[in-house]
């Protein structure tokens, strides 16, 4: 039981614990009812979104299914066996990782920069913040035919502009022919795959970090321009360490989006030249879909899983230092 | 000449009717005319009436017969009490469609897709009735079409095929002339000495895609069967890894190296029609639809395309085959509910199919020659050509298609194993490897025999292709 004597009227008020619990009238006032009822969407969601399609690939990677045929008889290991012995299957998982890989540690060093860049002030700096979240925006099939304009064989704008700068055409530095070619030669097809993936998370990352920067306590950085720290040291020594719980964020977001997208490679490339381009994601979506072998296809998919559980385990990890902190 | 669709008198109403549609959908009225007398013509010889129809097919290549097939349905739908919907889409998004269709359990009645989805027969309904009573009604079937569309171990029909385009070569007259061959090239080792020429003197390549879309793997089926080789024996036995296939695949890598660039390896299917339009291609292996096209928008390239029957290889004429371009299929997945509705209207189709063939701007030819016999006969309709080539014969080439065109996986049945491999890029790759030297022609061929006789295997285990033994 608890009491508040008014001052003016000197009137007590007592009330007790029970005053506040479920009287049984109304049962969305009983807490243990109301907290799975507004767990129940978010449940639902992801057993009928992510549980019962990944229940559904592993049941297919283990049998015989295929699009024209979807009874479900058990054949054990055979796909998986089939699919690692498949020379494209072998490209596709490098691929996978190295797009992953080489493109998030891109993302990072230019997201830094940019972040730097956003947090100080100048004139133009939302329009300059706008563009730079741009791509982010932007929807990716849509985006991705954007670049496959842009890269085209015959006619795209960054050969003209290169041969008008005199830098593409018989004779120059990027010569002879009159285009590059960005979408047919294996080491060019891979750039421009890695270049639209660091074009499409860039932002993301950036926005990540400008929110680290910002909770960088002003104390911190004013006694180390007062003790006279250089840039790099107060970059290596203070900004760095800080923001790294907050990079890891951005990273393990980048490497889920680039680990898992097949549009980047399905439309500006279809796996090509020669696989070289090809990875996990539109390997599976070829096999299984295209070809109807649903079988290969989810056992190839399912190779992305070992990936995405250590990603999941690390971002639980990091979540879970936040709180405690 | 359209008069010979006009069996029957055409109501005042329907001539109304009629010219709203046309004016409506951007068809002439003549052609709403025709659709209209065809519509009042149809007996359906089942009960229908009151039943739907959805159709998923193909964006045409000939815009213009999407447009008058559109306007066909719908008047046939109208005609017979059957509310159609007909939905057009990317026919590179075909059968992933259908594959969505098919695991949903629900979806069109009627799917269309331009090469045989044999790997989708125990989902699909058998259609032996219907391609009877069309033989029934128009006489023999194309050999081709029936081949590509035939399970000879299963004994079923898992598709219905109403007619295929054919795939001539296309070449540029002025670029051949000055090699001096001035009518293009009759055989692969022509097209080898002219286009390394034209690429050397000319600047101008050559253009047969090794990449993973559908244009490069008809192609390659092409050379293979040009040298006498072939991916299947009749007996669905892999036979892949021939003298025959390597010396095609040493020819390509030669051809490539003398004649092509890097982008023929990052095709798509319109890539090589875009190259010619742009008059940076002296020979490709296409349709007529790119022609088409061209005439409207330019036609002095237009003028300069010209067409030739596929190339004579070392196996001599009898292997001088191609690859139906677009051979266009119909199936009726199991789940329809409407599947005499579905029947009926390919019946329906069939029996108006000249008007298709016109209408496609003789892109389309049917399965059933009898539909329209002026299209092929001397002094006919490819000879005198009324959609503005210059000459008026320049496609009488395509009059002998009909003999060479041959069916997916000759010599031997389009199965679900080449269905499959039609569906994967392993064919292109094989030659591009050897192409860019990553690979011997040997190697390459092997590589390839590895991958395709585990597609036969796993296909042959499942009951659905022969062989084997």
């Amino acid at each position: 039981m608890s009491a508040l004597t008014s001052p003016s009227t000197g009137e007590t008020l007592t009330w007790s614990d029970d005053d506040f619990e479920p009287d049984g009238r109304y049962l969305l006032d009983n807490s243990r009812l109301l907290g799975p009822i507004m767990l129940m969407p978010a449940v639902i969601y992801i057993i009928g979104l992510v549980g019962v399609p990944f229940a559904l690939a592993i049941a297919y990677a283990f049998s015989d299914v295929t699009v024209g045929d979807q009874s479900i008889d058990w054949v054990g290991l055979r796909n998986f066996r089939d699919v690692w012995g498949n020379d494209t299957f072998q490209r596709a998982l490098r691929n996978s990782f190295m797009f992953a890989i080489v493109s998030q540690v891109i993302v990072i060093i230019l997201a830094n920069m940019l972040a730097m860049v956003l947090s100080a002030n100048f004139h133009g700096k939302r329009i300059v913040r706008f563009l730079v979240l741009l791509p982010w925006t932007t929807p990716i099939a849509l985006a991705v035919i954007g670049w496959l304009w842009t890269l085209d064989n015959v006619y795209s704008p960054i050969d003209a502009a290169l041969r008008e700068l005199g830098l593409l055409g018989p004779g120059t530095m990027f010569g002879p022919g009159k285009n590059m070619l960005w979408l047919a030669k294996p080491d060019l097809a891979q750039l421009s795959v890695l270049t639209v993936h660091v074009w499409r998370t860039l932002p993301l990352a950036t926005v990540i970090l400008l929110a680290g920067l910002a909770a960088i306590p002003q104390d911190v950085k004013d006694a180390a321009d007062v003790d006279g720290a250089s840039f790099w040291r107060q970059f290596f020594y203070i900004r760095v360490p800080l923001l790294i719980p907050i990079m890891t964020v951005a990273i393990l977001y980048g490497i889920v989006f680039t680990f898992t997208d097949m549009t980047v490679v399905y439309i500006l490339t279809r796996g090509g030249p020669i696989d070289n381009t090809q990875v996990l994601a539109s390997w599976a979506f070829f096999t299984g879909v295209e070809a109807s072998n649903l079988a290969h296809g989810a056992a190839i998919a399912l190779f992305l899983f070992p990936l995405l559980v250590v990603v999941a385990l690390i971002m639980l990890r990091v979540a879970k230092r936040a709180e405690t902190v | 000449m359209y008069d010979r669709f006009l069996h029957k008198p055409i109501s005042r109403r329907g001539m109304m009717k009629s010219t709203g549609a046309a004016l409506a959908l951007g068809l002439s009225p003549a052609a709403a005319m025709r659709i209209e007398a065809m519509a009042q013509e149809a007996s359906p010889s089942a009960d229908i009436a009151g039943t739907s129809l959805k159709i998923l097919q193909w964006s045409h290549f000939v815009p213009a017969y999407d447009v008058w097939f559109d306007a066909f349905a719908q008047a046939w739908g109208e005609a017979n009490d059957v509310d159609v919907t007909v939905d057009h889409i990317n026919t590179a998004d075909i059968p992933a469609t259908i594959a969505a269709e098919l695991s949903a359990g629900e979806g069109h009645d009627l799917v269309e897709h331009i090469s045989s989805l044999a790997q989708y027969e125990t989902s699909m309904l058998d259609m032996s009735d219907i391609v009877a009573e069309s033989t029934n009604r128009h006489g023999e079937q194309l050999a081709m079409t029936a081949a590509n569309t035939f399970n000879p171990t299963t004994g079923k029909f898992y598709a219905y095929c109403h007619g295929y385009a054919p795939d001539p070569g296309n070449y540029r007259k002025s670029l051949w002339e000055n090699a001096g061959i001035p009518d293009g090239p009759n055989t692969w080792a022509e097209l080898l000495e002219g286009g390394a020429s034209i690429r050397s003197e000319q600047g101008v390549q050559l253009g047969i895609g090794m990449s993973n879309e559908i244009d490069s793997r008809m192609a390659a089926q092409t050379l293979l069967w040009a040298y006498g080789g072939s991916i299947q024996d009749e007996n669905e036995n892999v036979v892949i890894n021939s003298p025959e296939n390597v010396e095609a695949v040493a020819y390509m890598a030669e051809l490539f190296r003398s004649s092509m660039t890097e982008e023929v390896f990052s095709w798509n299917a319109a890539s090589n029609n875009q190259l010619m339009i742009a008059g940076q291609a002296s020979y490709i292996l296409n349709s007529i639809s790119a022609y088409r096209t061209v005439q409207d928008v330019q036609p002095e390239v237009a003028d300069d395309i010209f067409f030739k029957t596929p190339l004579e290889g070392p196996a001599g004429p009898d292997f001088a085959k191609a690859h139906g371009h677009a051979v266009m299929m119909y199936q009726i997945p199991n789940y329809s509910p409407n599947t005499d509705t579905a029947r009926e209207f390919l019946l329906y189709l069939q029996d108006n199919y000249g008007e298709a063939i016109v209408q496609s701007k003789y892109y389309n030819f049917s399965a059933y020659p009898s539909n329209l016999p002026e299209l092929l006969e001397d002094g006919g309709l490819l000879d005198n050509d009324e959609f503005g080539s210059n000459p008026p014969d320049k496609l009488s080439t395509l009059k002998s298609a009909n003999e060479w065109t041959t069916n997916l996986g000759w010599p031997g049945p389009a199965n679900a194993a080449m269905g499959e491999i039609f569906n994967l890029p392993i064919i292109p790759n094989m030659m591009a490897r050897a192409a860019t030297g990553l690979q011997t022609p040997e190697e390459a061929v092997a590589q390839a025999e590895e991958e395709v006789t585990e597609i036969f295997d796993r296909w042959r285990s499942e009951g659905l292709i022969g062989g084997g033994s």
